[in-house]
């Protein structure tokens, strides 16, 4: 195998790096869009079981087949794995995202805004400060999902270490097959327990001392 | 309906005027305010009408529901009232912009509400920035404030609020409504949630801070104590915020306005004027004092000349550190404290808080502390039984004067 | 402070499935008493999962196929490779349950107690591993087999099983336990009659989970030749074939979606009364 890695070091590394790069773009966009969501569906709270409702219908779709329904809309390549992995990677945030804000003490909201901030520095500096915690919990989970997703999607010639797996695969038999499905495989794993790992040390960074568990 | 102004004050000085260069509050004028929530018959608050003086405390009272929040809270418009005017030092609320006010008013509720996120120095600094203070300022500020409310700077100024105690926070909290300087402060149920000892403490805090600073504080509680200790004068509200009486602490006790307000007020209305008298009324006695570092037997020998067995313990600053045996002191050559927690009296503390003290303190007495923390004597049993004897035979005799200049007179004299 | 309390994280654990928020079971009155978002799921979603089967089926049989469309999208066919999907699920289920729940049972024993932390740590490692990775090389070391295929799903569905069975029993109260073994009970009387049957929705969170993780991932079962409705997914995309290719990928979600509700109602129904 060290021979296989040795040989294809450029490939692979490349490889590594399009997954990540995938799983983070869409992880953020992920964010963006699941806490603009979750403003607005706090702010409304009759929407709220509805959210929760489809983020479940959401999850319990198979990424595969949500990419076979994809193909058709926006083709075979990047397009189709990123939007599967970012719909995929939203849904946990969103969640978790809900949760946060409507942990967050009333008191606390209504106490910035008899101090003068208006809605907006009250959701910046109150809300979402406090709600972080578990919103990067959900970003955590979602990230480990899409990178397997990512892996999946490689199927539709999506970008990354999948498409290791998926040689590997189609060269059954050959010589290498086991190695490159193997390398495809230990790379995902690796590459998301250190992501993970970066996340923790993000929290450690960014969660105020105040609210630290 | 015409605005309700009570018979001026006899404790804080009712001649104050809105000029007088030593109020930085400004007077409040509710007219009549009106507040309908949809979908309910009765309105919350129904017409009230109220004026409160520049720089006195006024305390919001009633049983829950009776709309005394959703009172407070109209004043800075957390709650828009339906219909009525409020204006602030002459100006009407709803003239400014939400947000501005809101900056100009202090704001203190329950528990502090401290933002567990922020240090202790970002949060008393929320205002101040909001308000584009540049940092040095905002900095001093931090600074000044937690001084004010007996907090170490150095040592709290970049803790959570979470690395405080209840006391400690509702303290900052204090500090967070003063921040930005502003002549009118809310407080909603502000010591709800500590413990009485600590309670008591704030409680005195607040007023030596209003002694200082003179605001126009107004401030809603459940608790008749807390109003009578703390109010200039108080309100006591019925269901619909209407007013039962509007008038001073004493003379709400001595002539409840009616039923409701007797029955609120309770009874044992001996016991509750022990509410009415600070500690600064009565005679402090004088054991011997010490001061840290000083030569053990100086300090016996004065003790034993004055036939004291404990002695009070200063430190440079005349603030007490601790209250000693004298056969704590035989351990070292010089005066050092051995506890670090000694309890003390603020002067502006009631007679009530006093009894408190001493019924928990093996001395059988109180150390008072003035302005600062200053020591400036000690209150015993003995002075407090004087005291409410003395008071007891001045009700006995008013009680008389009652009787036979008219019953009706003690009636008319609630207002409202 | 329970201020700060509010803000812990609700789904923490590396890897872990997104539905780990489940698994804080909300207070319940009846059993039929459910919040908005259950009633939604449970009634709502059977009606759209018919509704939208119905459509497809409406389309089936009026729409204008060429012939190979018309042999992949035969009745015959897909009702075969719904079934094989079904039996890959269903017999997965059963291997999950038969590994997951006597392990966190085990591994809420006194004897093993301490190895409570590293098997659930070792199993969320685990889950990192992307599912399609582990059929293929699995497949490759076992050969391309239904049993393969059912071997994958298994090992990958065992933690949250696993996980929810070891925090539902160690949710019970153990003045519980106390109690139980104190009017005379055996251990294994304490455990099937007292502390099983208290961690039951917990363990059924877990189940259904796994229940979904596995009609999901059965559908890469497709790869290893072991069928399942991925198949049309995968011929679609081979042969071009958008209609055949939409058709499976519809067909796969329907089914996740029914069994997700079938889930959820079974939990409900094996909850026990006054819980």
């Amino acid at each position: 195998m060290w021979e296989f890695i040795d040989e294809r070091k450029a490939q692979i590394a490349f490889s590594a790096y399009q997954h990540v790069s995938l799983v983070l773009q869409a992880v953020l966009v992920a964010t963006v869009i699941a806490v603009v969501l979750a403003v607005v569906v706090t702010r409304f709270r009759p929407l709220e079981p509805v959210a929760n409702a489809v983020s479940a219908m959401g999850l319990t779709i198979p990424s595969f087949a949500l990419l076979g329904l994809l193909v058709p809309l926006v083709g075979i390549g990047v397009a189709s794995a990123f939007v599967a992995v970012t719909f995929y990677a939203t849904l946990p945030i969103l969640r978790n995202a809900v949760v946060g804000l409507q942990g967050v003490d009333a008191r606390l909201v209504e106490s910035a805004h008899g101090m003068g901030m208006n809605t907006l520095a009250t959701l910046t500096r109150v809300r979402l400060p406090l709600a972080w915690p578990v919103i990067l919990a959900g970003i955590r989970v979602s990230t480990q999902m899409s990178m397997g997703i990512a892996a999946i999607a490689a199927y539709v010639l999506g970008p990354g270490l999948g498409q290791l797996i998926y040689t590997g695969l189609a060269q059954i038999g050959g010589a290498n097959a086991l190695n490159s499905a193997l390398v495809g495989t230990l790379g995902v794993v690796i590459l998301a327990l250190a992501i993970d790992a970066l996340l923790l040390l993000l929290g450690r960074l960014t969660i105020s001392k105040g609210i630290r568990a | 309906m015409s605005t309700t102004t009570p018979p001026s004050n006899t404790r804080a000085g009712g001649t104050d005027a809105p000029g007088n260069p030593d109020v930085s509050g400004v007077d409040l004028e509710l007219v009549d305010v009106l507040k309908r929530y949809p979908g309910q018959k009765k309105p919350a608050v129904d017409g009230l009408s109220l004026h409160i003086p520049a720089g006195e405390i006024v305390m919001f009272v009633g049983p829950s529901g009776c709309g005394k929040t959703t009172s407070l809270k109209m004043i800075n418009r957390l709650i828009e009232p339906t219909s009525g005017t409020i204006s602030i030092g002459g100006e009407d609320v709803r003239g400014r912009n939400v947000d501005q006010l809101r900056r100009h008013v202090g704001y203190v509720i329950q528990g502090g509400s401290l933002f567990p996120h922020l240090t202790v120095a970002q949060n008393i600094s929320v205002v101040p920035r909001l308000l584009k203070w540049d940092s040095r300022r905002t900095s001093e500020r931090v600074d000044e404030l937690l001084e004010l409310v007996s907090l170490d700077p150095a040592k709290y100024r970049d803790r959570y609020p979470r690395e405080l105690s209840g006391g400690q926070q509702q303290r900052v909290g204090v500090a967070r409504g003063l921040a930005a300087d502003p002549p009118v402060i809310l407080m909603d149920e502000p010591f709800g949630a500590v413990d009485p000892i600590t309670r008591q403490r704030l409680q005195d805090e607040l007023l030596s801070i209003q002694e200082e600073l003179r605001k126009t504080i107004v401030c809603v509680t459940h608790d008749i104590d807390e109003a009578v200790k703390l109010g200039d004068r108080i309100l006591i509200l019925q269901e619909g915020a209407q007013i039962a009486q509007y008038d001073t602490p004493e003379a709400i006790l001595a002539a409840p306005a009616n039923a409701f307000v007797e029955d609120f007020v309770g009874a044992g209305s001996t016991l509750k004027q022990l509410s009415l008298s600070r500690v600064s009324d009565v005679e402090l006695v004088h054991p011997t004092t010490a001061t840290v570092g000083e030569r053990v037997a100086e300090v016996r020998a004065r003790a034993e000349a004055n036939g004291d067995q404990a002695v009070v313990v200063l430190d440079e600053r005349r603030r007490p550190v601790d209250w000693m045996w004298l056969r704590e002191l035989a351990a070292a050559d010089t005066v050092r404290p051995v506890r670090d927690d000694v309890l003390t009296l603020d002067r502006r503390a009631t007679l009530n808080d006093a009894l408190d003290m001493m019924l928990t303190s093996t001395h059988g007495a109180a150390i008072v502390t003035g302005r600062r923390d200053e020591y400036l004597g000690v209150v015993n049993f003995t002075a407090v039984t004087g005291h409410i004897q003395a008071t007891e035979q001045q009700l006995a005799e008013g009680r008389a004067a009652d009787a036979t200049a008219g019953r009706d007179d003690a009636w008319e004299g609630g207002g409202a | 402070m329970s201020r700060t309390d509010t803000t812990r994280p609700v789904a923490v654990p590396a890897g872990d499935a997104p539905r780990s928020a489940d698994t804080e079971t909300a207070p319940r009155r009846s059993r039929w008493a459910v919040s908005g978002e259950s009633r939604i799921l449970l009634l709502v979603l059977p009606v759209v999962v018919a509704l939208v089967f119905g459509a497809w089926a409406w389309w089936r049989a009026t729409a204008d196929l060429d012939s190979i469309e018309a042999r992949q999208l035969a009745w015959g066919l897909i009702l075969d490779l719904i079934w094989q999907h079904v039996k890959l699920t269903l017999v997965a289920t059963f291997f999950v349950l038969l590994v997951a729940i006597p392990l966190g049972i085990a591994l809420t024993r006194p004897r093993f107690k301490r190895a409570a932390p590293l098997a659930v740590g070792i199993a969320n490692a685990g889950q990192a591993a992307p599912a399609i990775g582990l059929i293929v090389l699995l497949a490759m070391l076992l050969g391309f087999t239904f049993g393969t295929a059912v071997l994958a799903l298994t090992l990958y569905a065992v933690l949250p099983v696993l996980r929810n069975t070891i925090t539902g029993l160690q949710g019970i109260d153990p003045t519980l336990v106390e109690a139980g073994r104190g009017i005379g009970m055996s251990g294994a009387g304490v455990l099937f009659r007292v502390e099983l049957p208290l961690a039951v929705p917990v363990i059924m969170t877990g189940v259904r989970t796994a229940l979904v993780l596995l009609v999901g991932t059965a559908t890469l079962a497709t790869f290893v030749n072991a069928g399942g409705l991925g198949t049309l997914i995968v011929t679609g995309i081979t042969l071009f074939r958008y209609p055949v290719l939409v058709s499976g990928a519809l067909l796969v979600a329907l089914l996740a979606l029914l069994v997700d509700w079938a889930g959820r109602v079974l939990e409900r129904v094996a909850r026990p009364k006054g819980i």
